[in-house]
């Protein structure tokens, strides 16, 4: 009875979406193919909420497509569950499947802010800024070690000898294909803040002139400088916070039996037995806040700036309600993808953003100045290559606490759930496969992506296609308009448009699923899988607290506070490192590294005495 | 209730992340073979038509592309190509669904000719367009393979083709040779449009004939010309009409069908079943029950009763009247089938007596439990035709004559039950 009432709902779920779909998107296209006739005849507020509709629900029917054939989904069988057992019986088992500690921690921490923010709004803004100020500027040589030192192991692993661990024992399989591993770690880590950031940091960069190249603003070095310190801030470093967490908590988990959680980083302390003890609870209840926090701020703030870039290039208002609803359009859509699991709708919306992103990095390369870009990206990487090492190490003033520090303390909040979920892709896979990935190959992604957008950006306001940065002044400031004029000095604008809005909701809703599949992992007994019903609770938790920082404000505050988790995970991070490398040096030597297997592979030059008489067979 | 909630609580975490196989990024076998080859066709043709139309709708085209300024004509390339391309590609994906090699050669061309259109524009309408080609020429050139029948043209459509290509050429070289005769006829377009609005029975008007030499070529034209083009419309046109009736009601009217009383019911027909039915008796009358099109008009024109259907549908039987037949015979050479036709017999009716054809000497049992009364072991029959004659000297006759007892290769003996 269970499984095909659950079939039948899914496929009536599905039955639905498919006509909304359809039709929602021959609309659109009818407006796109025929501006003269159907443009006129819908309001820009009408396009934008049925180009909304056409993308959610082709990512809700995208997600719900069943797996190979047949298989029930649990969270239609739970839907069905609902309508037939009262409302305790349905907490129930919701409650008794989490976890207090790591659910109600940071849940009420969530609750204290908004209180503190609905009763003393000035005030609690004002005590995290200067918090977070004070951290970041004095912390400042912290941020910048840790970092160095996640990018220095990180390159050990890769080249030494332990890279040759495979994860879950030499005989492993990884569950994943690599082009699907890729992409599921490549879009759990990066947000839609690199849509928007693509084409304005580097702009910011060149208008402001960074103060480590001392060029003057608005100058071609400084348009120069400006790509090198984005390829900085977005590029290996970045990325290897990932890996500094996640190989160590992939290492732990599969070779040590650790339970999958951010915890086991303290194996080698605890025991992978005693990972109950309260620090472990207190670093699985931080790493749900930090991932919660982290990213239902990130949620709110790019809805603003997504309905906010749509009313500075069109002039449709979205109003009050605009933002909350397209929050929770997005939870929907969230939701429903976390709760298919990891192989339909994570997988499936994975795959999807990466094909958008690889067509409009395309066509962007193909409409773009190309000379340019070209020369500048290579000047970029060249100098990139130079100034690694002084970049890293720059310290002095505002400017590096604003930027540099800032995105490190950023990338290192998102670590837990970002490690969390490549260790737990990680089975099978060597170390070295594992870093390669997390930090070389998606950074690579990363780079090209700001070498065309921010190349292209600059040429764009250097030329005098369009003043993208008088652009940005009138609209306070926001990077999230950047992207609009530059496209539209483009060719192919229209479309490049349409992907653009596209890439920032999918991109949104990649890190959205797989966050909510994280906490509702560490927010359930350890070895458990999470119910549909926890997914579904986590997923509104986040989505409840980006509704509330759009109602109550503040989400710049409540981001900074999210980002100040960064400070204990990147001292969790070095913890992490130093158990490893202490486990490590006991118990896994004998694996070849890089170097010698490169060696090996090398033709040897027989010397005389070497030369045996040609063996015939 | 508390059960499943706890089985679904207790489900393990590796449950989550490691479900079975390996995880791929696109299932490529379910995108990538035959029919999803046709399908991306045909939204290749909806998206040329759809951009066509958008190219037409504008009162200028935009020419931005690198091969703008290389093509001839590229204004009108633009503007009529992608409606152009969409009409030729509807019978290039109808072509394609029934897998024939010809469509498959024309698929490619015109996918390599679509791409030509977004590169002499550059809009962004034209990108779609140009995608999906993109995507659609390497799933041709891998599915290859499966779009291997070739065109059947019968003689008369063979004939009738040549014919209109022959009055064609004949027609534009003439009028060409004749130009000076001709009023306002001057180049070879001239002659192409002369010799189409002439068999086209158009005749604008606008060029005419101005010799007697002139008339008499013309005269000739739309004689051959006109005669050609109705044979062919005739003989292409007119098969596919007729296989569509068959099609929908066998060569049996539906009064015919009400008289039938006492008749064999045949259920499938192939090369292996073909002869055993020959040799049925002609006392009564036969009526073969076909999903085959083609079977069935083949059948039609040998004055074969035959009803167009599924036979493992009970409507279809019913029709076929099997509930008044004097027996039922079932052999389409696919057991499967078989077995499932015999239980929709049994469905229509408990009495009539069945005698299946096995192909598979373990089916007889199932065609049994199902409710055949005779099984008959196509194989095992020759076989032992085949060693008793080797081995005893027994002539098959013989051996038919005597070996009556045996019932699981019960021979003829369906044939006679059912007379």
């Amino acid at each position: 009875m269970g499984t095909s009432g659950a079939g039948q709902s899914v496929s009536s779920a599905t039955d639905l979406l498919v006509p909304v779909c359809a039709v929602s998107g021959g609309i659109v296209l009818a407006g796109f193919f025929f501006p003269e006739f159907v443009g006129r005849a819908v309001s820009g507020g009408g396009w934008l909420a049925l180009a909304l509709v056409f993308f959610a629900s082709g990512l809700g029917y995208l997600a719900l497509l069943p797996y190979a054939d047949g298989e029930p989904s649990t969270a239609a069988a739970y839907l069905l569950r609902v309508r037939r057992t009262g409302v305790s019986e349905l907490v129930r088992p919701l409650v008794a499947g989490l976890d207090p500690v790591t659910t109600a921690g940071p849940v009420a921490v969530f609750a204290a802010y908004f209180a503190a923010r609905l009763v003393a709004p000035t005030a609690t803004g004002t005590v995290v800024d200067a918090v977070s100020r004070t951290l970041l500027r004095d912390g400042s040589p912290f941020f910048l070690g840790v970092t160095l030192l996640a990018v220095a192991y990180c390159l050990f692993l890769l080249f030494g000898s332990w890279g040759d661990v495979r994860l879950g024992g030499p005989d492993a399989e990884p569950s994943y294909t690599y082009p699907t591993y890729f992409t599921l770690v490549f879009t759990a880590g990066i947000a839609a803040g690199v849509v928007f950031w693509g084409p304005a940091e580097a702009l910011f960069h060149y208008r402001d002139a960074t103060p480590y190249f001392a060029a003057d603003p608005r100058s071609t070095a400084a348009a120069g400088s400006a790509l090198t310190y984005t390829l900085f801030h977005w590029g290996v470093s970045a990325w290897s916070a990932y890996a500094a967490l996640g190989v160590p908590i992939a290492y732990f988990v599969f070779q040590r039996g650790a339970p999958l959680r951010v915890a086991a980083i303290l194996t080698p302390f605890l025991g992978a037995d005693n990972l109950d003890a309260p620090l472990g609870r207190l670093v699985d209840a931080l790493a749900v806040f930090a991932t919660i926090g982290g990213i239902a701020t990130s949620v709110a703030l790019v809805s603003e700036q997504f309905l906010a870039g749509i009313g500075f290039q069109w002039g449709v208002d979205a109003g009050n309600a605009g933002p909350v609803l397209f929050v929770g359009g997005l939870t929907l859509i969230f939701v429903v993808s976390a709760a298919t699991g990891v192989h339909r709708g994570i997988r499936r919306i994975a795959g999807l953003n990466v094909g958008l992103f690889l067509l409009f990095g395309v066509l962007l390369a193909a409409v773009g100045p190309w000379g340019f870009i070209s020369a500048a990206g290579a000047s970029a990487l060249g100098s990139y290559a130079v100034e690694f090492l002084p970049l890293s190490l720059y310290a002095d003033g505002e400017w590096v606490a604003n930027w540099t520090v800032w995105n490190w303390s950023w990338w290192f909040s998102w670590a837990p759930f970002a490690g969390l979920f490549i260790a737990a892709l990680s089975r099978g896979r060597k170390i070295r496969t594992v870093v390669f990935t997390g930090s070389v190959a998606t950074a690579a992604a990363t780079a090209v992506w700001f070498l065309l957008f921010g190349g292209a950006a600059l040429w764009v306001q250097q030329v005098g296609r369009a003043d993208v940065l008088a652009a940005v002044a009138a609209q306070g400031g926001s990077e999230a308009v950047a992207g609009f004029p530059v496209i539209a000095a483009l060719p192919l604008s229209r479309l490049l448009i349409f992907l653009f809005l596209a890439l920032i909701i999918v991109f949104m809703v990649t890190s959205a699923d797989t966050s909510t599949l994280v906490v509702s992992v560490l927010a359930t007994r350890p070895g458990v899988a999470p119910s549909t019903g926890t997914i579904a609770v986590w997923g509104l938790i986040q989505g409840a607290v980006a509704t509330a920082v759009l109602v109550v404000g503040g989400g710049e505050t409540l981001q900074a506070l999210a980002v100040l988790t960064g400070g204990p995970f990147a001292l969790l991070s070095v913890v992490a490192l130093a158990g490893l490398t202490r486990t490590c040096y006991r118990d896994e030597r004998g694996h070849t590294s890089l170097v010698e297997r490169v060696g090996r592979r090398l033709p040897t030059v027989p010397s005389h005495r070497d030369i045996d008489p040609p063996e015939e067979d | 209730m508390a059960d499943t909630s706890d089985e679904l609580d207790q489900e393990p975490l590796e449950a989550v992340f490691y479900p079975e196989g390996r995880i791929p990024l696109v299932e490529w076998d379910s995108v990538s073979g035959a029919k999803p080859t046709v399908v991306v066709t045909g939204v290749v043709t909806m998206l040329a038509f759809v951009t066509g139309l958008s190219n037409l709708s504008r009162a200028t085209v935009v020419l931005n592309g690198p091969l703008a300024t290389l093509l001839p004509a590229a204004g009108a390339f633009a503007r009529f190509g992608g409606v152009l391309f969409a009409f030729a590609l509807g019978p290039i994906t109808v072509g394609l669904r029934r897998r024939k090699r010809l469509a498959w050669q024309a698929a490619v061309v015109a996918m390599a000719g679509l791409t030509l259109l977004p590169l002499t524009t550059f809009a962004a309408t034209d990108v779609p367009l140009f995608a999906a080609g993109f995507v659609t020429l390497p799933l041709l050139v891998r599915n290859r393979g499966s779009f291997d029948q070739a065109i059947d043209l019968s003689p008369l459509q063979v004939a009738s083709l040549s014919a209109i290509l022959g009055v064609l050429l004949y027609g534009t070289m003439g009028a060409y040779g004749l130009r000076d005769q001709f009023l306002e006829l001057d180049s070879w377009v001239d002659a192409v449009y002369y010799v189409v609005v002439t068999i086209a029975t158009v005749g604008y008007g606008d060029i005419t004939p101005a010799t007697p030499l002139a008339r008499w070529f013309s005269l000739s034209v739309i004689l051959f010309g006109t005669g050609a083009f109705t044979v062919a419309v005739g003989a292409l046109i007119g098969p596919a009409i007729e296989s569509r009736m068959a099609a929908a009601f066998g060569n049996m009217t539906a009064s015919e069908l009400t008289l039938l009383e006492d008749h064999v019911a045949v259920l499938g027909y192939d090369d292996l079943t073909e002869p055993l039915f020959d040799h049925l008796d002609d006392d009564a009358d036969r009526v073969v029950v076909t999903p085959d099109a083609d079977t069935a008009a083949r059948l039609e024109s040998e004055d074969v009763n035959v009803l167009t259907g599924d036979p493992t549908d009970e409507a279809v039987l019913r029709d076929a009247r099997v509930d008044a037949a004097k027996g039922v015979a079932v052999g389409s050479g696919d057991d499967a089938r078989d077995v499932l036709a015999v239980l929709a017999v049994r469905n229509v009716a408990s009495e009539v007596r069945v005698v299946a054809a096995a192909t598979e000497g373990r089916n007889v049992e199932k065609f049994r439990d199902v409710g055949a009364d005779e099984v008959i072991n196509l194989r095992e029959l020759g076989g032992r035709l085949l060693g008793a004659s080797v081995v005893d000297g027994t002539s098959p006759e013989e051996f038919l004559g005597t070996d009556r007892t045996d019932e699981e290769t019960g021979t003829t003996d369906g044939d006679r039950s059912a007379r």
